[in-house]
């Protein structure tokens, strides 16, 4: 290891204050504390509590997705083969059929390795698609401004591939990450300033913008031709009893939809370790959860005649659609979710209750965890100015009495 | 005499006011033909659109368009009665009359397919002749999609099950998705499918997805919107409301009955 | 001379009514997917701003105070009204399309702010120049979105095919989002930035 420092440390002189490459600092940096601990060191009085910086915040938030990524691959791929198999056909098509066919993996829905590396071959160039788009405008706003550039990115290239239809194409995907990094992030001032969550800005424009992509039934499964509605767009039409898909199916995942997404019990997992290295705020995962239940049981008791929605209990409401996922990873976005503890409550009951009100009441969006939480981020802001208020106001108080 | 006294103040409102009225309503008032037969132009456009008669209206004249309409004849009909009405069609507006009481009639809910709540009494119908014969019949229909209502014409050939054309000239549906009801490759779909079946209920039915050629009732089956799954549904819904016997039912009922073309409907004053 | 140009030429880039002042932002997202409507909208404002700039500073010196804004409001609303009328007239397309949007150019608050703020203070001719110069102002920003919008949102530019859509048989995918009003505010967003990179003296401080 010795001898990556040495390069490194050989070509300092030229990114440093004076030499010829100085604008290209922030390029020579990411490449240095990427590989090593930051040679910074703080001045002035510290009071350190915990070493946690920026890179472990994301390392731990990457490591809490490792669960959802495998399952994004494997079940796609299962969905894939499953299609497959049930249209008869015997082999995959294209360049992806050649990989498996040069590994030996014949279409089997039933084999684990087969599945796996389908489902990859679908996520893998979306991730890198995301990635080389997303990394290309991190590094030209960091540079041009002189600023660091961070595993702020990393996250966010984690998250947008797996809410993506397998079958989303890879241009459409390059689009929609250059606009969630450009406009929800970067002309806000980049990493750590930006109020909307990146990648669910993102995806958000691709499901405005081309919503024949990313909406509807034939977009779930990545096998062209086969229509297969997800269980929420099948709720939508014809109530629970619509939905062809078993709850156990649905809390592991083993369903058509965005691809890592489909899984309760992976974001479950990663839950426990956000919440046990403290990362993810157990309090916004709380009443996101608390809100959904109470507000979809309400609107049991409510009924309605027309709208089979209302009928869905908060069992379903809990492991179909980006509930989920959008709970664990999307919402406790630090810096995008209310930063205040009781603003958490108040950040997260919010969305829980908007999700419900998306999906059933709205005729158009059979989901609305993207759009619910989009909205708490806008409302975030406005959440802690009250609560920060409250809270001098009590003080004040105190003080006079 | 100073600017903000009263008398000055009254003064000069008063003038401004009647200056302004005389402008505004000599405007109004000589422009009003123009702006009339503009209003009777674009419904005529919008028709011979859907009919399929001319393909690009956007571009055709008053007297383009004047002259593609003379085949066209235009009739009002009573809903109720599927008897003609003796009455100057170019004076009557449907769109209008649903919504004023008296002349509207409100839908009863099961059988408000369409989800428009209320129709007027009388439509208009136009008939298309070619060498003196009815050539094609060509309806009115409005009803709910997914954000708005539908306006558009449905025409039919005279045997008034063959369908010969769907167009709709006002809608506010999703761009890209329900959108797609004005995309010229969907809209040909329709041309030649069946609307009514045997015993004359209509059948025809935008589907989920593309249609199977191999089914039974491909015939009287359009593809669906792909991800406008409620747009389809309105648009079926609309359709089978205005086939349908509480709408223009009984007056394609007659149509049927008489000679070929049309003329032997009885004029209700007659 | 100077006089003249600095009235007609300052609110395009400098002092631009939508980029700077931030007004008239209703219908610059309503009527902005088709660059028909565009022009037609575009220059429906600049004349009746120039005119309603040109009558009431006519006025100026009989308008009693007390009733100031009244006789502007009745001045605007009478110059909309005729235009409206004189679209539907002749242009009754571009008017359909349009709807309720040129009626809405009275509470367009370009046209009471040049009214108030500059043509009671100021003779006739060059007021209505001031009108001519905001009017184009927020013709620009109008275009420059609806470019934008027409092109990517329907593959179009005045209603004729520059980019074949994939659902007429072409290769360009239509992109939905440029249809819907919120990309007027991104590309206003991204207009304004522009114009502040190039005239950093805009940018506000940060307090």
């Amino acid at each position: 290891m010795k001898f990556l420092r040495n390069i490194l440390d050989a070509q300092h002189h030229h990114f440093a204050k004076g030499g010829k490459l100085e604008k290209l600092y922030p390029i020579y940096e990411m490449v240095d504390t990427f590989i090593y601990t930051p040679s910074d060191v703080t001045k002035g009085s510290v009071h350190v509590r915990d070493g946690l910086d920026l890179k472990r915040l994301m390392v731990t938030v990457a490591m809490a997705l490792v669960p959802c990524i495998l399952m994004a691959c494997f079940n796609t791929g299962y969905q894939a083969n499953k299609a497959l198999a049930a249209m008869g056909a015997t082999s995959v098509e294209g360049w992806r059929g050649a990989v498996m066919a040069m590994l030996g993996l014949a279409l089997d829905p039933t084999n684990l390795v087969s599945n796996f590396v389908h489902g990859f071959l679908y996520f893998f160039p979306v991730f890198l698609v995301t990635n080389l788009a997303g990394g290309f405008w991190e590094v030209i706003f960091s540079t041009v401004r002189g600023h660091e550039i961070n595993e702020g990115f990393l996250v966010t290239g984690l998250l947008f591939p797996l809410t993506l239809p397998p079958s989303i194409p890879l241009w459409q995907v390059a689009i929609g990450i250059s606009f969630g990094v450009v406009i929800g992030k970067e002309i806000f001032g980049g990493t750590g300033k930006n109020f909307l969550n990146p990648a669910l800005t993102a995806r958000a424009f691709l499901f405005f913008a081309y919503p024949a992509q990313i909406s509807g039934d034939a977009v779930w499964t990545a096998v062209d031709g086969f229509t297969g509605a997800t269980a929420l767009g099948q709720a939508a039409l014809g109530g629970v009893q619509a939905i062809s898909v078993s709850w156990w199916d649905s809390f592991i995942g083993l369903i058509p939809g965005s691809m890592g997404e489909t899984s309760a019990l992976a974001c479950l997992l990663g839950a426990a370790l956000l919440i046990y290295t403290g990362i993810g705020s157990w309090r916004i995962m709380l009443s996101m959860t608390v809100s959904l239940i109470v507000f979809s049981k309400l609107l049991n008791i409510i009924g309605s005649t027309t709208n089979p929605m209302f009928a869905m209990g908060p069992e379903w409401h809990l492991v179909i659609g980006g509930f989920a996922f959008g709970t664990v990873f999307m919402a406790t976005d630090p810096v995008s979710a209310s930063m205040t503890q009781l603003g958490h409550w108040f950040y997260g009951a919010l969305i829980g209750f908007m999700v419900v009100l998306v999906r059933v009441i709205n005729p158009a969006f059979p989901e609305g965890t993207m759009l619910a939480i989009l909205f708490g981020n806008v409302f975030a802001p406005l959440i802690d100015y009250f609560v920060v208020n409250a809270n001098i106001k009590r003080r004040a108080k105190r003080a006079q009495a | 005499m100073g600017n903000d006294s009263t008398t000055k103040t009254l003064i000069v409102a008063t003038l401004l006011c009647v200056v302004c009225s005389v402008l505004v309503s000599g405007a109004a008032v000589s422009l009003k033909p123009a702006q009339d037969l503009n209003k009777v132009l674009d419904i005529k456009k919008n028709l011979l659109l859907a009919s399929g008669l001319a393909t690009d209206v956007s571009k055709m004249t008053a007297k383009e368009v004047e002259e593609k309409f003379q085949v066209v004849e235009t009739k009002v009909v009573d809903l109720s009665t599927g008897e003609y009405v003796d009455m100057d069609p170019e004076s009557y507006d449907a769109v209008k009359a649903a919504k004023t009481p008296g002349q509207n009639y409100k839908i009863d809910s099961k059988k408000d397919i369409a989800h428009i709540k209320t129709r007027a009494k009388l439509s208009k119908v136009y008939l298309v002749k070619e060498n003196n014969e009815v050539s094609m019949i060509v309806l009115p229909v409005n009803g709910k999609g997914l954000w708005s209502t539908l306006y558009g014409f449905l025409a039919l050939a005279p045997d008034t099950t063959t369908v010969k054309g769907l167009g709709f000239y006002q809608h506010g549906e999703t761009p890209g998705l329900g959108g797609e009801i004005d995309n010229p490759n969907w809209k040909k779909l329709w041309i030649g499918k069946t609307a009514l079946d045997a015993a004359f209920e209509p059948v025809i039915k935008v589907i989920k997805g593309s249609v199977n050629p191999a089914s039974a009732n491909a015939n009287s089956e359009i593809d669906g919107l792909s991800g406008a799954t409620l747009t389809s549904n309105g648009v079926t819904g609309l359709v089978h409301y205005w086939l349908g016997n509480d709408a223009f039912g009984p007056f394609l009922a007659k149509f049927r009955a008489t000679t070929s073309n049309g003329e032997g409907v009885q004029d209700e004053q007659n | 001379m100077s006089k003249i140009k600095e009235v007609l030429f300052k609110p395009l880039f400098d002092n631009n009514p939508i980029a700077l002042q931030i007004l008239g932002i209703c219908s610059a997202l309503a009527v902005t997917t088709k660059l028909e409507s565009v022009v037609v909208m575009a220059m429906a404002v600049t004349l009746v701003t120039a005119f309603s700039n040109f009558f009431v500073s006519l006025l100026r010196n009989h308008i009693p105070s007390s009733i100031r804004i009244i006789v502007q409001m009745i001045v605007i609303a009478s110059l909309v009204i005729v235009t409206d009328q004189l679209l539907k007239a002749f242009v009754y397309d571009v008017a359909k399309s349009m709807s309720v949007y040129v009626g809405l150019i009275i509470t367009n608050c370009i046209v009471m702010g040049r009214a108030e703020g500059y043509a009671m203070k100021n003779g006739p001719v060059l007021s209505f120049l001031d009108g001519i110069g905001n009017g184009l102002g927020y013709s620009l920003v109008l275009i420059f979105v609806g470019i934008f919008r027409e092109l990517i949102g329907s593959g179009k530019l005045f209603g004729i095919s520059i980019l074949p859509l994939t659902s007429e048989g072409g290769w360009y995918q239509a992109n939905g989002m440029a249809l819907l009003s919120p990309s007027a505010f991104f590309l206003i967003g991204f207009f304004i930035w522009g114009i502040r990179t190039w005239k950093k003296d805009q940018v506000e401080k940060g307090n």
